[in-house]
C-alpha cells in the first residue's frame, strides 16, 4: 500500500519533472516557475471540477493547453527580452515568477487550501496478500497510469516527433540549428509550451491528493528539481524513474521513521547525487569519440 | 593627485557606514515604531551589501539567505540565554557561526555555478528550517524561542532610540571592511573571475576559494545582522527565517544594483522601508515585490544606483571631460614612441648568453584525448632571449601542446623544464614566481574592471589570504597598493596604452586589448611568456604595430617568447627560431626562412607535392 502510495507520487513528481526537462533541454534555462505553473495546473482543475462543475475529462483536455498558453507568454513576453543579458539574468527571474504566480493565486484566493474531489471514484479494491490486507484505491491507480502513459508519450514524441528533434538540435548547437533552419523563438515557445502543458497536467493529477495551495508550488518545485538532477536532468526517462524513485523514497521514510524525514530525504538524495554522480544515474550519451 | 586618490578610496569605504548613521538622524524625527523599523533597516542594508558581493560580484545565486539569517538569530540568542555570553559578544559571535555556515555550505556547493548552485543552497536553507523545527529541546521547535533584550555593558536596553544607536554602531562598523573587501583586490578579483575565468586562473586566482570566501564572509555579514534584529522580533521561529526570505532579500541587490556596494545598500534600505510605506495594501507587498524584481531586470538592468547615476550625469560629465583632456595628453605622448623600458625595469636576462640555461625545455611530451595522440612525443627547446615561433596546420597539436606547458590541460607524460626548474606540475602561482606568464588566444581581459586593475591582477599575488591583505592595504593606501599601481602604469606604458588607465578594459579595441594581454603578461617582469595567437583578428597595420612592441619587449627586456601562430609572415618577420608541427610531431625546426623553404612544411602546410625524384 505504502509503496502504490509512493508510486502515485513519484509519478506525479515525474510529469512535473519531465516538464522541467523538456524546458530545460531546449533553452538551457532551468524553470523555477515550474512549480507555480503546478500549482495553477491544481487550480484550475479546482475552478473546473468544482467551481464550474464540468465533467473532470474536461479539465484533463482543456488545463494542459491552458497553462501550455500561460507558459508561452511567459516565455515570449518576460523571458525572452532577458535572455539577451545572460543565464543568470533568466534564473533570478523564474524565481521571482514563481513567487508572483503563487502570490498571485493566494490575493485571489484567501483560503488556504481548496480541496477537490478524486478523478475516479468507486470502492477501493482490496488485495489479500498472505495476512495483510491492502487496499488500493481506483484513484491511485489511475494517477499511476495516467501519469505515466502521457510521460511515456512525452518520451516517445521528443525522441521521435519533429518538435522534439528541433529541441534536440536546439540543445545540442544553437549556431548549429539556427543554420538549418530551426528559429530560436519558435523552438523555445514550443518548449515552454509543451514544458507548461506538463506541468499543468501534473497539477490536475496532485490535486486531488495535494490539494491547492502556494505551498504546492514549492514542495513540486524542489521534487522535481530533485527528481530531474536523479535522472541527469537532460534525459526524460531519467526524469521518470527520478520521480518514482523520489516518491518510494519520499513515503518509505514517511512512513516507516518520521514525517519529518520525508522532506529531508529528497535533499538527502539530491545531495548525494550532485556530489557523487553529478551527471545523473542516466546520464545522455555526451562524449564523443574521436 | 595623490591626495585626492587617498580621500577618494577613504571615502569610498567610509561613505555607506555613514549613510547608515544618517539613520540616526531620521530616527529623531520618528516615533517608536519608527525607530524600531529604523533598526531592522540598518541590518537590511547590512544584508543587502553582503549580497552584493555574493550576487553581484560572484554572481552565484542564493537561496540560503534565510538559512544564514537563522544562524546568526538562534546562534546569539541560545549564547545568550543558555551561556550566559554578553550580547555584544553573542553578536560576534554570530558572525563566526554565519561564516562557518557559509563555509560549510560553499565547500560542496561551488563546484557548481548556476542553476544546480542555487539548488545546493535552496538545499541547505530547507535542511537548516528542519533542523530548527526538529532540535526541540534547544531551538523550542516551530514555537521558536523568546529573545532577552539586547545588552550594552552591562545595561539593558528598553528604549527604542537607545537599540536604535546600537545597531547603527555595529552596522556602521560591520559596513566598513565589507566595503574594504569589495571596493579592494578581492572584489575586483571576483568580477575577474565572473568576467574571464580562465583569465583569472591563468594569473592566480584560485577560483573556488574565491567563491567559498565570497559564501564565507557574505555569510558572516548576514548573519550579525540577523543577530542584532533577533531582539527587535521579540519570539523567533523558524518561519522567520523560511525560503521566502531567502528570496526577497535576494531582490535587494538586483533591484538596487549589482555593480557596487551601493546597489545592495540602496536596495536593501528601500526594500525594508517600502512594506512600512505601503502598509495600507499590505496583501499585495510580496507579489508587488516580485514585479519590481522582474521590471528592474527587463527594463534597469542596473538598479536603483544606474538610475541614479543616470540623473545626476550632468554633474559627472563635466569631471570626466576633465579626465579626458588629461587622457588625450598622455596618449600623444606614448605616441611618439614606445618609452625605453631598460631603464626602469632594474636587472634583465642578457639575452642570448651562452651560459644560461634554455628558457624552455620540454622532453617527450604526451598528451593524448581518446583514440587521437594529440602532442606526440615533443621535445623542443627555446633559448634564452629568442622569439620562437610555433606554427602548423589547424589540429596539430600547436594548442594542447601550448596548454601544457603553460599549465592548463597536464601532460600524460614527459617533462617541462623552465630556466632550469622543472614545472611539469607547478601551480599557475609558481610558474609566475618563476617567471612564466601567458596571453591567450581569445582574448581573456576583464572586461569590467579598468585597464590598470587589469594589469594589477597580473602580478599573481591572488592567493586568497594575499587577496583579503591587499584589500586593506589598498584601503590604508599601504605602499604595497602604491608600489603595484607603480608597477602597473609601467606596464600600461610600455605597451603604450598608458592614457587608458582608468577605462574599463571591456570598452578598447581589439588591438588594445591585446596590447592590455601583454601588460598584464609583463608586469610581474617574466623571463619567458607564451604568447597564443597574438595577432588574430587584427588589422594588418595592428598587426604591424603589435610585431614592433613585441621585439621591443624581447629586446629591452629580455624577455623569451614562444609564440603560436597562423599568419606565417608575422612568424617569419618576428622570430629567431621557428618550429612546426603536424599531427601531434615537430616535423621540422630552425631558421625561419630556412624552415619554410623545406619541402616537408610546404607539404604539411600548403599542400604542396614533392618534387618527383
Amino acid at each position: 500500500m505504502v509503496i502504490i502510495g509512493g508510486l502515485k507520487i513519484g509519478a506525479i513528481y515525474a510529469l512535473a519533472a519531465i516538464g522541467l526537462v523538456v524546458i530545460h533541454k531546449a533553452t538551457k534555462t532551468v524553470n523555477f516557475a515550474h512549480g507555480g505553473l503546478v500549482m495553477l495546473g491544481a487550480f484550475a482543475a479546482y475552478l473546473i471540477v468544482v467551481e464550474l462543475n464540468w465533467p473532470y475529462w474536461l479539465a484533463y483536455v482543456l488545463i494542459p493547453i491552458l497553462i501550455g498558453i500561460v507558459a508561452t507568454v511567459l516565455e515570449i513576453t518576460i523571458l525572452r527580452p532577458l535572455r539577451r543579458a545572460d543565464l543568470f539574468i533568466v534564473i533570478v527571474a523564474t524565481i521571482f515568477l514563481g513567487i508572483a504566480l503563487s502570490e498571485t493565486f493566494r490575493l485571489a484566493q484567501n483560503t488556504e487550501m481548496l480541496a477537490v474531489p478524486a478523478a475516479i471514484k468507486g470502492p477501493p479494491m482490496m488485495l489479500e496478500l498472505g495476512e495483510d490486507l491492502v487496499i488500493i484505491t481506483r484513484e491511485q491507480i489511475w494517477v499511476c497510469l495516467g501519469a505515466l502513459a502521457v510521460g511515456v508519450i512525452g518520451l516517445v514524441v521528443f525522441r521521435y516527433g519533429a518538435a522534439g528533434r528541433s529541441m534536440r538540435a536546439m540543445a545540442a548547437n544553437v549556431r548549429g540549428a539556427q543554420l538549418c533552419g530551426y528559429s530560436v523563438n519558435r523552438v523555445y515557445a514550443i518548449a515552454w509550451f509543451v514544458g507548461g502543458a506538463l506541468a499543468g497536467l501534473a497539477g490536475v493529477f496532485a490535486a486531488p491528493s495535494h490539494g491547492v495551495s502556494p505551498e504546492l508550488a514549492i514542495s513540486v518545485i524542489t521534487a522535481a528539481f530533485v527528481a530531474a538532477v536523479i535522472g541527469g536532468f537532460d534525459s526524460l526517462l531519467g526524469a521518470i524513474i527520478g520521480g518514482l524513485l523520489l516518491g518510494l523514497a519520499e513515503t518509505l521514510s514517511a512512513a516507516y521513521v518520521s514525517s519529518a524525514m520525508k522532506s529531508a530525504v529528497s535533499f538527502l538524495l539530491l545531495f548525494v547525487v550532485l556530489l557523487w554522480r553529478p551527471e545523473g544515474l542516466f546520464p545522455e550519451a555526451k562524449g564523443r569519440d574521436v | 593627485m595623490f591626495d585626492r586618490l587617498r580621500r577618494n578610496r577613504a571615502f569610498r569605504n567610509l561613505a555607506p557606514a555613514a549613510t547608515v548613521v544618517l539613520a540616526l538622524l531620521a530616527g529623531l524625527a520618528v516615533d517608536g515604531y519608527g525607530q524600531f523599523v529604523l533598526s531592522l533597516t540598518v541590518s537590511a542594508i547590512v544584508i543587502g551589501a553582503a549580497l552584493t558581493m555574493l550576487v553581484g560580484y560572484a554572481r552565484c545565486i542564493t537561496l540560503a539567505t534565510g538559512a544564514m539569517m537563522a544562524l546568526g538569530a538562534y546562534g546569539s540568542t541560545l549564547l545568550v540565554i543558555k551561556l550566559g555570553v554578553p550580547y555584544l559578544l553573542a553578536v560576534l559571535c554570530a558572525g563566526i557561526i554565519g561564516g562557518i555556515g557559509g563555509f560549510l555550505l560553499a565547500v560542496p556547493g561551488v563546484r557548481f555555478r548556476g542553476h544546480n548552485l542555487a539548488m545546493v543552497t535552496l538545499v541547505f536553507q530547507a535542511v537548516v528550517v528542519i533542523l530548527l523545527r526538529e532540535w526541540r529541546d534547544v531551538t523550542g521547535g516551530a514555537e521558536g524561542l523568546n529573545v532577552p533584550p539586547p545588552t550594552a555593558f552591562g545595561v539593558t536596553l528598553t528604549d527604542d532610540y537607545a537599540v536604535l544607536v546600537l545597531n547603527v554602531a555595529v552596522c556602521a562598523l560591520v559596513l566598513i571592511p565589507l566595503a574594504v573587501l569589495l571596493n579592494g583586490a578581492f572584489g575586483k578579483n571576483l568580477r575577474a573571475v565572473t568576467g574571464n575565468e580562465v583569465g583569472a586562473r591563468a594569473f592566480g586566482i584560485n577560483v573556488e576559494r574565491h567563491l567559498i570566501a565570497a559564501f564565507t564572509a557574505s555569510s558572516a555579514f548576514i548573519a550579525v545582522a540577523a543577530a542584532l534584529n533577533a531582539p527587535r522580533y521579540r519570539i523567533i521561529d523558524p518561519d522567520s527565517y523560511g525560503v521566502l526570505v531567502s528570496i526577497f532579500t535576494l531582490a535587494y541587490p538586483i533591484v538596487g544594483g549589482m555593480q557596487s556596494i551601493w546597489g545592495g545598500v540602496l536596495g536593501g534600505g528601500i526594500l525594508s522601508i517600502l512594506p512600512e510605506l505601503l502598509r495600507p495594501v499590505a496583501d499585495f507587498i510580496e507579489l508587488f515585490f516580485c514585479i519590481l524584481v522582474i521590471a528592474t531586470l527587463m527594463f534597469f538592468p542596473g538598479g536603483i544606483v544606474e538610475l541614479l547615476s543616470r540623473a545626476f550625469r550632468l554633474d559627472r560629465k563635466g569631471a570626466s571631460e576633465a579626465a579626458g583632456a588629461e587622457e588625450t595628453r598622455s596618449a600623444g605622448s606614448a605616441a611618439t614612441g614606445l618609452p625605453s623600458l631598460a631603464a626602469s625595469s632594474g636587472s634583465t636576462v642578457t639575452p642570448g648568453s651562452a651560459s644560461a640555461p634554455a628558457a624552455l625545455i620540454t622532453q617527450r611530451v604526451r598528451k593524448r584525448y581518446g583514440a587521437l595522440q594529440a602532442v606526440d612525443d615533443v621535445s623542443i627547446e627555446v633559448a634564452a632571449g629568442s622569439l620562437h615561433g610555433l606554427m602548423g596546420p589547424n589540429g596539430a597539436g600547436k594548442t594542447t601542446l601550448f596548454n601544457a606547458i603553460s599549465g592548463f590541460t597536464p601532460a600524460d607524460s614527459g617533462r617541462i623544464e623552465c630556466f632550469g626548474e622543472d614545472i611539469t606540475a607547478a601551480p599557475v602561482e609558481a610558474r609566475i614566481a618563476i617567471g612564466v606568464t601567458r596571453t591567450f588566444q581569445n582574448v581573456a581581459v576583464f572586461p569590467k574592471l579598468t585597464c590598470l586593475d587589469n594589469v594589477i591582477i597580473g602580478l599573481g599575488a591572488n592567493g586568497i589570504w594575499n587577496t583579503f591583505a591587499r584589500s586593506f592595504d589598498e584601503s590604508v593606501n599601504g605602499r604595497r597598493s602604491a608600489k603595484e599601481r607603480e608597477a602597473a602604469r609601467w606596464a600600461l606604458a610600455a605597451v603604450g596604452i598608458n592614457g587608458k588607465a582608468e577605462v574599463p578594459a571591456g570598452t578598447l579595441s581589439l588591438g588594445d586589448q591585446r596590447r592590455l594581454e601583454m601588460a598584464r603578461a609583463i608586469v610581474s617582469r617574466p623571463r619567458l611568456i607564451f604568447l597564443d595567437e597574438p595577432v588574430s583578428g587584427v588589422g594588418r597595420q595592428e598587426a604591424e604595430l603589435l610585431k614592433e612592441l613585441l621585439q621591443h619587449i624581447n629586446i629591452e627586456l629580455g624577455v623569451t617568447m614562444l609564440i603560436v601562430e597562423h599568419n606565417i609572415k608575422f612568424l617569419v618577420d618576428v622570430c629567431d627560431t621557428l618550429s612546426v608541427m603536424s599531427s601531434g610531431r615537430i616535423v621540422a625546426e630552425g631558421k625561419p626562412g630556412d624552415v619554410i623553404a623545406l619541402a616537408e612544411v610546404r607539404q604539411v602546410y600548403f599542400g604542396e607535392k614533392k618534387a618527383a625524384p
